[in-house]
Order: structure tokens, then sequence, then C-alpha cells
């Protein structure tokens, strides 16, 4: 292939929140994991590994935060995903049995019950329960480049007015990462990409070379960028930033005009945890027995109204090739016109969360690698590449100070800062402040304080984790968000006092360690002031 | 949230993976039922385990959020480039101390402000602020939206008293932000130079859509950012666009058959084997679609020497409006020759 006219950077940013409660035996909010395990990690991993088996040459930058990479190495975690997936291949083969007389389901019933029976095989057997190990494997390979985040996906922003917090996620993330990936991080993932200008100089000290912002972030640079998000920038730190394509991103992220929304892809919204006689689905709901997504769903968006046809999966297929196909040829267009403009190879970057692929576009998966198919065969336009690549072939670039922004609806705070859940941030600036006041008087610190010292920070992180203030804003489990910010003020505070007054409750300091355990590498002198 | 009353605390009852045996085809379930276009159910997620207990169990947190931790501050937080927000505690002592400082007759009229300050390039308050405005609080508040509507600009914002005559008693003072631009930098880099035309033509728009006018940019941007936009938790995913609502109703029928025979004993309805549990019971749950239904069941003895057939046939008929609901349609059931059930999945 000659040298292509332009690159596309595929960017999956992959994120769950901490989320592990040993003192209840199940817990709804744990199914996140289980969900994302299933419908997209395991697709994704699959269907990469089928490319590298097919030896089609590709790229793809996928950012890992440290809470998931966490909770994928958990071995309580691992043993709840293997009970959820065997109540889900039992609950999947009585459907076998109950659509036997309804053939569009009992097809799809079985369907079910294979990807269920597959996706026991692939976690237990071929990755032994631990999924950093395969997606390592496609580093190895060559195919994938991983980047780090911050350590509890806090946005960094609305830290502004506590450096060594923002410094502190930052350095957490990049310490988490290379325990998970044995190498030092080449990009970062900013949370909501949340640029402030000035926070790059910490990743500088990382030896991170870039990170991704929102399109507005370059555009609105000053000096003015000569190609806009078609280049990387410089920012006075040194580190690049790489800016979002809007136009590739609606075409997937929009619930109006993006691929995800046609007719034939499944509904998300029908599940049998909803659509089924409750008797019969309750041995598969948790304790409290309010029905729930079992991730059954037997019919596709068939349109606007609740009036829903059978799910076919070989449609479907059909559909995500073609999407696959307009996607490449809208690319393979942008980039002729952009090139025309530029007087180099412009990049053309596309982020987008990773659950949005086979949890919510149960398609999605296909989609990229008929995508990434299709880019390699089909034509000669462009090709895929990552950030660092590009970088690599491209060292010299504008120097600007990107603007603040994030992805977030309205593209600045607005989504975790409003009357739904401003209130946290009082807090959260005072546990900043603390942890840095007792780390500061705490250079050396006898073994229990170290530990107790060490689990304030875990603490601090997790409440700083943006995913509640985004809860409390959306409406939709509120009432974990606010336990779990709640919970981790609570603990930190007792920690806090229990440190200043030199009165560490060892029992109690252990029961937290073991709830809240991530991070075993912590070391709490990351927040103490500079002497 | 507060914390949970232990009285709220349901316990999951013993799981019994098995289908009830009783069922009615159109019973009410006892749980609520959510529309499907409703959010996802409530978090009540908490809930424990009568087993939970045997495991070493940290009491749950007592609830302490703070009122307030004894501090005299404001701090200064941007929510976008029109927008600051600012939250601020001030002890009664610190404002007695202040008033001290008045004369008995500037005491009527007092009035707790918040005065914000342009410091757009300015070291203040070693410098004079380009400008401020005042905002008036009530005696409650502790935390306020401020409507700047000066991107790119610097501000810092005091909480203080001010007097009838125009005497402002600073109780305290924030850090500075800067609002973010929104428009493009007028400042150019001479080594990366392009035309205005070529600059737009880069975002797809036709030459001279407006220069550098901010308000065209703003607009631009905002048509962008409110059709894109992650979101914070990809895995509870983009908004579900609001389907066409309407009255709804659905209805289906299971069949439910089940029976007893020796333990060891093999049943097989329409070809396909069905599990005999320990006791010698079996059950087997079907939808069941509109038509007839003949339902060989042959149950042999675990020696083989005995074989009965029992063969209900099944007729269903629906009247009523049963729009489209594809389970409805009439379908036969599969010729016990056709591979189904799990042994070949």
């Amino acid at each position: 292939m000659s040298d292509p006219q332009g690159y596309l950077a595929l960017v999956l940013h992959t994120h769950l929140p901490f989320i592990r409660h040993p003192e209840h035996p199940e817990f709804l909010e744990e199914r996140w994991l289980f969900e994302a395990i299933t419908e997209t990690y395991l697709p994704l991993l699959e269907r990469f590994e089928r490319l590298c088996n097919d030896r089609v040459p590709f790229r793809i930058t996928m950012s890992f935060t440290p809470t998931l990479l966490a909770m994928l190495a958990d071995p309580l975690l691992q043993a709840r995903y293997v009970r959820h997936l065997d109540a889900l291949i039992e609950l999947s083969a009585k459907e076998i049995e109950r659509t036997r007389w309804q053939p569009p389901f009992h097809r799809l019933a079985l369907f079910y019950h294979h990807r269920f029976l597959t996706a026991r095989q692939l976690y237990v057997d071929t990755y032994r329960r631990n999924l950093i190990h395969p997606f390592r494997q496609l580093v190895e390979r060559g195919v994938l480049e991983p980047i780090a985040s911050s350590a509890t996906h806090g946005y960094l922003p609305l830290m502004e007015t506590k450096p060594i917090a923002v410094r502190a996620q930052m350095r957490i993330g990049a310490q988490a990462f290379e325990h998970a990936f044995g190498m030092p991080p080449r990009g970062f993932w900013l949370p909501e990409c949340g640029y402030q200008p000035g926070h790059d100089a910490f990743l500088k000290e990382l030896g991170v070379r870039y990170f991704l912002i929102d399109a507005h972030g370059i555009v609105f640079g000053s000096p003015r960028p000569k190609y806009g998000v078609y280049a990387p920038a410089i920012c006075p730190s040194g580190v690049a930033a790489f800016g979002r394509d809007l136009e590739s991103s609606k075409s997937v992220w929009s619930a109006e005009e993006g691929y995800p929304g046609d007719y034939d892809y499944r509904e998300f919204y029908r599940d049998i945890g909803f659509d089924l006689d409750y008797d019969y689905v309750r041995p598969y709901l948790n304790g409290d027995g309010a029905r729930l997504n079992t991730g059954i769903k037997y019919y596709r968006i068939t349109g606007q109204t609740n009036e829903k046809q059978p799910y076919d999966p070989d449609r479907a297929l059909e559909k995500a090739a073609q999407h696959a196909g307009n996607f490449m040829f809208n690319r393979e267009k942008q980039v002729q016109h952009v090139r025309s403009v530029m007087d180099r190879a412009p990049i053309i970057v596309s982020p987008y969360d990773s659950e949005l692929y086979g949890h919510w576009w149960f398609e999605g998966p296909d989609w990229l690698e008929y995508l990434i198919r299709k880019a390699h065969y089909d034509q000669q336009t462009f090709r895929l590449i990552t950030p660092g690549d590009y970088l690599e072939m491209f060292p010299t670039n504008q120097v600007l100070e990107p603007s603040m922004s994030s992805w977030g609806n309205g593209g600045y705070s607005d989504v975790w800062l409003n009357g739904s859940n401003d209130w946290i941030y009082r807090h959260l600036h005072k546990m900043a402040d603390r942890m840095t006041e007792v780390a500061t008087s705490h250079r050396q610190a006898d073994a229990l304080r170290t530990r107790a010292l060490n689990q304030m920070a875990r603490e601090l992180l997790l409440a700083q984790s943006s995913d509640w203030a985004f809860i409390l804003k959306t409406q939709s489990h509120t009432a974990y968000a606010y336990r779990r910010i709640h919970d981790h003020l609570a603990r930190f505070n007792h920690l806090y006092e229990s440190v200043r007054h030199g009165a560490i409750d060892e029992t109690r300091l252990a029961e937290l360690e073991a709830k809240d355990n991530l991070f075993p590498f912590l070391d709490y002198r990351v927040y103490a002031a500079s002497p | 949230m507060r914390r949970r009353p232990a009285s709220a605390t349901r316990t999951r009852r013993p799981a019994s993976r098995e289908p009830k045996p009783a069922i009615s085809a159109t019973g009410a379930t006892p749980a609520t039922r959510t529309p499907p276009s409703v959010s996802p159910p409530p978090a009540h997620s908490v809930h424990s385990h009568p087993a939970a207990a045997s495991h070493p169990v940290a009491p749950e947190e007592k609830f302490s959020i703070p009122t307030g931790y004894g501090d005299d501050l404001i701090a200064l937080m941007v929510k976008d480039p029109f927008w600051l927000y600012a939250y601020w505690e001030i002890q009664p002592a610190t404002e007695r101390a202040a008033r001290s400082h008045l004369l008995p007759s500037e005491i009527p009229g007092l009035q707790s402000i918040l005065r914000v300050y342009d410091v757009t390039g300015i070291h203040y308050p070693g410098q004079p602020a380009h400008r401020f405005f005042d905002i008036g609080l009530s005696g409650l508040a502790t935390n306020w939206y401020i409507q700047t509507d000066a991107p790119g600009r610097s501000f810092i914002v005091e909480i203080g008293l001010l007097t009838k005559g125009g005497k402002f008693l600073l109780l305290a003072r924030s850090n500075r932000v800067t609002a973010p631009r929104w428009g493009p930098s007028d400042v150019i880099d001479e080594a990366w130079m392009t035309t205005d035309d070529a600059y737009w033509k880069l975002f797809g728009m036709p030459p001279g859509i407006g220069g550098s006018s901010p308000s065209a940019w703003g607009r631009l941007i905002a048509q962008q950012l409110s059709s894109a936009g992650g979101s914070s938790v990809g895995f509870l995913g983009p908004s579900k666009p609001a389907a066409v609502r309407g009255f709804w109703c659905r209805v289906n029928t299971d069949l439910i058959i089940h029976g007893a025979t020796e333990p060891k004993a093999t049943v097989v309805v329409q070809g396909q084997p069905v599990v005999v549990r320990k006791d010698g019971t079996f059950s087997l749950r079907v939808a069941l679609p509109e038509g007839t239904q003949t339902i060989a069941i042959d149950v042999t003895s675990s020696n083989g020497q005995h074989t009965r057939t029992i063969t209900p046939i099944v007729n269903l008929t629906w009247s009523g409006n049963l729009a489209s609901d594809p389970s409805k349609t009439k379908s036969s059931a599969p010729s016990p020759s056709r591979p189904s059930g799990p042994e070949h999945a």
C-alpha cells in the first residue's frame, strides 16, 4: 500500500467505576461489570483476536481506567462473574425449551445460550478469569496501544484549586497502568476529556506523550490552530493534544442520526427480565426482587413505537456491514477533503466509550470488525493508526495552549457541576486539603499509620470519581451514587481523625482495606506538599 | 439517603431455580412493572442476606456529611464560558468581628454580598480590578451560580458585608479562575499561518461564513456540542430517545406441562428429553402459540420395560385486537425431529 492520504485513529475509552461490595452476597451495580464483560470486553477481544489470526493489520487505541483494571483483576468479582454467567446459561437453557413453538424466539434463545457458553469458555478456560492478560497479548501482537487514565476517573477541571489532588489522580493512574501493562503509558485519557490548561504539565512529569481532548479544546486554543483537530497540538509543557473529530463521532454517538438507532439493530429496552412472567424470572433477579435487564433481548428496534418485531441477527449483521462501509466511505471523503487543505496527511481521531460497543449497540463490535477489515481490503485513502504512532511520524507540530473543555453535554463542566451535584465539591476539596495536611505532617509514619494514610488516599480517590456526580445528574441509581460519596467521605473523615489523634482502630482499618481494596501499591506521600 | 433502617432490609428468599409449578397464563406479577421506556429501575440495590451475617461485615457508615468545617473561605469554579460557581463557609464569629468595625449607624441595611471582580491580566488585590459587580445574598445561601457572560476573562470573588453608605467589609476572597474562550483565538502564530477561508474550509464550511465572528463560532460549536458528547459512565449509555408513547399492553400465554413418575424414568416431550428431578417430578414451560398443539409425552421406566404415552391436545384461540405482536401469529409446533433444545445448542 502506498502512503495513504490520511489516518484514522479509533480510540475506545474503557471505564467502569469501582463497584465491589464484599459485604453483600450480590449487588445490583456489580452487574455493570458483568454485563460489560459479556457484552463488550469479550466480544471485542474475540474480534480483535480473529483479525490478528486472519492477518488483517490494524491499530487501535484503548484507554483502561485503573478502577476497571482493579476490578478485572479482583478474585471476588471474578468468581461472582462466573456465578452470574452460570445463572444466564441456566436461564437461556430454559428459554430454549420455553420457546420451542416460537421459531423466531427459539432461534434467539439458542443464540444467547451459545453466546453465554462461549463467554464462559473464553473467560474461564482461555483467559483464566483475568481479561488484562488477553489485552496485554494484543499489545504484544502489535495491534493495541493501551493508554492510561486518572486513578478513579476524577473530573480534573473541577479540582483546579487542588493541583496536588490532580497530580495524584494522574500519578496513581499511571502507576496502575504500569502494574497492568508492564510499561509506562505513552498516552493518557483525561476523564470526560476534561482539560484544564496547565494540567498537561503533570502528564509531562509522568513521561506521557499525548492525551485526548474534545474538538473545541483545540479549535479554541491559542494561538489559532492551523490544522484544527486534524493534527495534534503541542501544549506549552511539550505534551501533545489530539482533538476529537465531531463528524465521525456523531455517526456513532448520536441517538437520532447515528447507526445504533437503525431499526434492524437489537432493541436494548426489551429484555426478558421485564417481559416474562415474574415467577419464572425471579430466580435470576437480585435479592430485592426488582426486575432488571438479564441481557436476553429478543426484539429489534423496529420503529418508534412499542410494537417490536423479533430480532434477526443475520439481518442485523448485514446492516452492520453496510454501516461499516458507509463509515469508511465518509472517512475517505473526509480525508480527501482535509488533505486538500493541509500540506500533510491529517489524522482523524474518533474516540468512543468502549461500552457503547456491544452493551448499548449490540452489533457495535461486529461493525468495528467489518470496518477494520474493509479499511484494509477495500480502500487506500486512509490507514488506521494510533495517536502515538502519528506523533512518531510527524514529530513537528504547532505549539498552542488548548482551551478548557470536556466532552460532556454542553462541552464544559455543566454535567458535573449543577444543582443536582454541586454540593459535593466543598467536601471533595476539603478532603484533598486534609489529605495534603496529614501527608505533609506525616512524611515518616509507622506501619499502622502508613496503612491508615494510604487508605485515606483510597477513600479520597474513590469519592472523586466523576461517575457519582454524573449519576446524580442523570436521576437513575442516584441513591447509590449518594451513598458512595457519603461512605467514602465518612470513611475518610474517620481515618483523618484517627491519624490526627494517633488512635487508629486496626480492626476498622482492616475492614476498610478489605472493602476498598484497590491500588495496593499506593503511597500517600504523593499528596505531601513540596517542602 | 440516610442510613437504611434495619426494617427495610430485605432478605433473599431461598432461591429455587425451578419454575414455579403452578402458573396462570395471565397472572399479575407481584413486582412493579416498569414500562420499557422508563429509566432503569431505582437503585434499591442494597440488600443483605442471612448468610452475610457470618462474614465480617463493617457497620454501615454512620450518616455524617458535615454541614461545615469551621472555615472562612469562598471557592470559585468554572461551569462554562458564561457561568461561574462559588461556594463558601463563613463563621458567625468572623462576621461578628467584621461588624464590630462598623459604627452603630452603619448597621441598619447591612447586606451580605458577593463582589465579582474582573481581574483579567491583573494581580488583584495588588492592582485594581477592571470592573466589579455585586450580588446580594439571602441569609441562608452558601453557594451561588454567577453569570459573567465574559468568556476568556479572569475573575476573583469576594464575600463580605456592604453598608448602605457603600462601605465593603471583606470576609473572604476566592481563588482566581479564568473562563474558557468561546470562539477561536485572535492570536496567530506566524510559523503556522493560515488564511481564514482555508481555516473554515477545514471544518467543511463555505468560505467567508462569518470570518472569525464569535457568534458564528458559537452557533457552530453549540450545534456540534448539543448533538455530540460522550457520557460519564459509558456503561449507562446515551440517553434513550423518547419513544412514541400511548396506551399499550401485552398478553402472552405460557403452557406448563408437569407431572411425576418414578425417579429414574425417562420423560420425552415431542421427542425432546425433559429433566426428571430426584423426586420423580418433571415440568416444562413452553410459550403457547395460537392453534392446536399435539403434545406427545412418552414416559419410559428406568429398566425400559414399561412405556406410557400421554398426549394432551391444547387448542388456543385468541380473540380481540392482537396488533402485530409476532408471538400471536400462527405458527405450528415444530415437528419432533426438528433440532431444538439445549442438547443441540
